[in-house]
């Protein structure tokens, strides 16, 4: 039963890719059901950005049910759920109503919480669960608030009639509704400080869901801001943009800053998404300016960037996820200081996930240094903008996109140095096996993936570009180049992605052909040098925290570390130490600062509304009484 | 403050007058120890120091190369912090038991093409230490040795002349 419900996810999904790369080319359609609910009933329009994700959701699906095929007692419990948190997600983009999206995004999240819950012994993942649910759905209450408002004033809950509608609306309605639905779909996005669920909610889950969750759900919100910054509600103001490219800068800072301190490999990754999801918004946030500054040529390329790297992270996220949940498969840990030697444990793993972190770190070939390059070119352009305001903004984002680009390299170098490199720093990490083929396929489709979408940026992006034209509406076609190189603006920048990677190959071999030509005979294997010491201990290896500390005290107004140093001396004198214990850990600016002082507020609310509720039949019967004379009195 | 000034003025230098750079003979022995050193390694020759039991002795006359009167980098002379980096081992003290292991990993560790210099008495053959429970004597006993510099302990300029032995004597 388990192996049908994950093919029969795996058909889903590549049905929901197929479709979606249909729908990207042009193919329209859309198929509606008004009698099956009130409110205009089901309706479902395929268009070119409705593909996009489409395609997404669909071929990340694809891995993911193989991974879980490879271990199905595992994920045996939670399968109805992840069937349905395929479907859902599918259902999302293609909704052409307020009905069916809200009731899509509804069962999409209820579903994740359930796969979040999956190990519901553990108090952590119900302390997850809880954030997420109580998270999720102040996302949703935006939504419904917007869409609902949305609805009344446009008079029509079809999103057709809202393109119509939107122009003609008061610019004051249309940024209340701009600002609820943005709020809602931050929140799924995990924009920073939106974000706190996030880093609880993904390690929680199992490893092939929080690979679709950070993958793929996440994405689902830069969809929405997308739809409502460029499409639903018409042309937007210049702020607009501006928040979407702020929010991204400081999303992509804080959460590789989060990432690069974290013991957690899968918490690291989940603060990796947020960080990616600022690249996203800060390319989706260039797209807008330009396009409310009247630059449809330009708007096209920071949409274009925008989608690419959402595709790209979609592709090494999934990976990484997956070769994460491989390791904790195979050492039963996710901490960073237990594991170690994995390499050569783990080969295969191994080789996939750190083709995703160099994908990650945003390094050529792969895919993640192009899209980076292109959020880059997009950016570098604002100064056909004639405000400084404006170009504040835009200098803020490449200064935030360039510092995040360098410590996500220390970040990935981090993960996967600690990792799998050197000795294993514990029992389990030492005795761990490879996972099986099912897994081992998935990684390795991911992997090629990546490098595909590096090596094919000429063919991908002139198609993500006519996504952007399709929704900007700019006459005319861009030229991106030819076969071989990428051209953005005409001559403003050109790269060649396969030219770096044959450059690259070469370099190597030169290298590795040198050393052997002139080395042969002459290397002599000794141990690693440990200043003459007699015994080589794992403990003596390098440590995850011991990597992050200088960035700690670098960037301590960030983090605020506490030192915790308990010594244990021996009863007879101080100066025999028995125990050292030491702690170093960093505190949450938006626990601090945000949520604590929000829900104390909240709390000392809700004690006075309580007063209201003695418990007394007599006192709620004249409430009764009371509400009834008002009623009468003021209908 | 004035006071100060005044002492100051009066004083004046009282540092000893240097050397005349061409006729030091720290400065002829430097000279042909850049020239030998440019010949046999092309580059520079780096040093690693290893202390197996000295008493300090010589540690203090090896800091005094750094420092700025005999300043040995510019001869093309450079201690490291690791054997991986040295072509040459400088080793001191009576090798005590405890250090005989390391003395040897540290040896192991060392690159090929490499040599090994003794430095002071304690170095050649346990010096006022020979015999004793605690060492194992002489640094020859433990790893072969290319070069001894005598002394107790050598003076700087003693370690030089000896170095430019040592790698004079480099085949």
């Amino acid at each position: 039963m388990t192996i049908v419900t994950y093919v029969l996810a795996t058909v889903v999904g590549l049905a929901a890719g197929f479709a979606g790369v249909g729908g990207m080319l042009g193919v329209g359609m859309s198929w509606r059901l008004p009698a099956l609910l009130p409110l205009g009933g089901v309706s479902l329009v395929l268009d070119p950005l409705a593909g996009v994700f489409l395609a997404m959701i669909g071929f990340a699906a694809v891995p993911a049910s193989l991974y879980a095929l490879g271990d199905p007692r595992q994920a045996r419990r939670g399968r109805g759920a992840y069937l349905l948190f395929v479907g859902a997600m599918a259902v999302v983009p293609l909704a052409g109503n307020a009905l069916t999206f809200l009731l899509a995004w509804e069962l999409m999240s209820l579903a994740s919480y359930m796969l979040v819950v999956h190990d519901r012994e553990a108090r952590e993942a119900i302390r997850a669960a809880w954030v997420y649910a109580v998270m999720t759905h102040a996302g949703v209450v935006c939504l419904i608030a917007g869409m609902l408002l949305l609805g009344t004033w446009a008079g029509s809950f079809e999103v057709d009639a809202w393109r119509v509608a939107a122009p003609g609306l008061a610019a004051g309605s249309r940024n209340l509704v701009w600002t609820l639905l943005a709020l809602g779909f931050a929140v799924k996005a995990g924009v920073v400080p939106l974000h706190v669920w996030l880093p609880l909610a993904h390690p929680a889950a199992p490893s092939h869901v929080s690979a679709l969750m950070s993958g793929v759900m996440i994405k689902l919100g830069v969809y929405g801001l997308i739809r409502i910054s460029l499409d639903w509600l018409g042309d937007g103001p210049l702020w607009w943009g501006a928040v979407i490219l702020l929010a991204g800068a400081v999303s992509a800072m804080v959460g590789v800053l989060s990432a690069i301190v974290d013991r957690d490999l899968k918490r690291v990754l989940a603060f990796s998404s947020i960080e990616n999801v600022g690249i996203i918004l800060i390319g989706l946030g260039a797209g807008v300016l330009y396009h409310a500054a009247g630059l449809p040529a330009l708007a096209v390329i920071g949409l274009t960037a925008a989608l690419y790297h959402a595709v790209n992270h979609t592709a090494f996220k999934t990976l990484l996820f997956l070769g994460a949940g491989a390791v904790v498969h195979a050492t039963g840990t996710r901490d960073m200081e237990a594991l170690g030697g994995l390499i050569k444990r783990m080969p295969w793993t191994t080789a996939c996930f750190l083709s995703g972190a160099v994908a990650a770190a945003a390094l050529p070939p792969l895919n993640g240094f192009v899209s980076e390059w292109l959020t880059f070119q997009a950016l570098l352009q604002n100064l056909l903008i004639e405000q400084p305001a404006v170009n504040l903004v835009f200098a803020l984002g490449i200064a935030a996109l360039a510092l995040t680009g360098g410590l996500a390299v220390a970040c990935f170098v981090r993960a996967f140095g600690i990792s799998f490199l050197a000795v294993p720093r514990s029992d389990a990490s030492a005795q761990a096996h490879e996972v099986p083929r099912a897994p081992r396929l998935a990684m390795t489709m991911l992997a090629v993936t990546c490098l595909a979408l590096g090596l094919g940026v000429t063919v991908i992006v002139p198609a993500l570009a006519r996504v952007g034209t399709d929704l900007v509406g700019v006459v005319g076609t861009l030229a991106l180049g030819d076969a071989l190189v990428l051209d953005v603006s005409g001559n403003f920048a050109s790269l060649s992605v396969p030219v770096i990677a044959v450059a690259l190959a070469l370099a190597g071999l030169g290298v590795f052909g040198g050393l052997v030509v002139t080395g042969r005979g002459r290397a002599r294997p000794y141990e690693t040098w440990s200043c003459g010491r007699m015994l080589q201990t794992p403990r003596m290896e390098y440590t995850a925290t011991a990597f992050a500390n200088p960035f700690k005290r670098v960037f301590d107004f960030f983090y605020r570390p506490v030192q915790q140093i308990d010594i244990a001396a021996h009863p007879a004198s101080r100066l025999f130490v028995q125990r050292i214990d030491y702690a170093n850990p960093t505190r949450s600016l938006f626990d601090d600062w945000l949520y604590r002082p929000l829900l104390a507020g909240v709390n000392r609310g809700v004690r006075v509304v309580r007063v209201l509720q003695s418990g007394s039949a007599n006192l709620y019967l004249t409430y009764i009484l009371l509400a009834l004379l008002v009623m009468l009195v003021f209908a | 403050m004035l006071r100060q000034l005044r002492t100051a003025l009066r004083t004046g230098v009282v540092t000893e007058p240097g050397v005349p750079a061409e006729a030091a003979p720290l400065e002829i022995v430097g000279g042909r120890l850049r020239e030998e050193i440019h010949r046999r390694f092309k580059r520079s020759l780096h040093i690693r120091q290893v202390d197996a039991g000295s008493c300090n002795g010589c540690e203090l006359e090896i800091s005094g190369l750094i420092g700025p009167h005999y300043d040995f980098e510019r001869f093309g002379l450079h201690l490291v912090a690791s054997p991986r980096h040295a072509d040459c081992l400088l080793v001191t003290g009576p090798v005590t038991l405890n250090m005989a292991e390391p003395l040897r990993r540290t040896w192991e560790a060392t690159p090929d093409p490499k040599f090994v210099v003794a430095v002071g008495d304690c170095g050649r053959d346990g010096g006022i230490f020979r015999g004793s429970y605690a060492v194992v004597g002489g640094v020859s006993s433990v790893v072969p040795v290319d070069a001894v510099i005598a002394g107790c302990p050598p003076s700087p300029a003693a370690l030089l002349a000896g170095l430019l032995e040592a790698i004079g004597r480099r085949p």
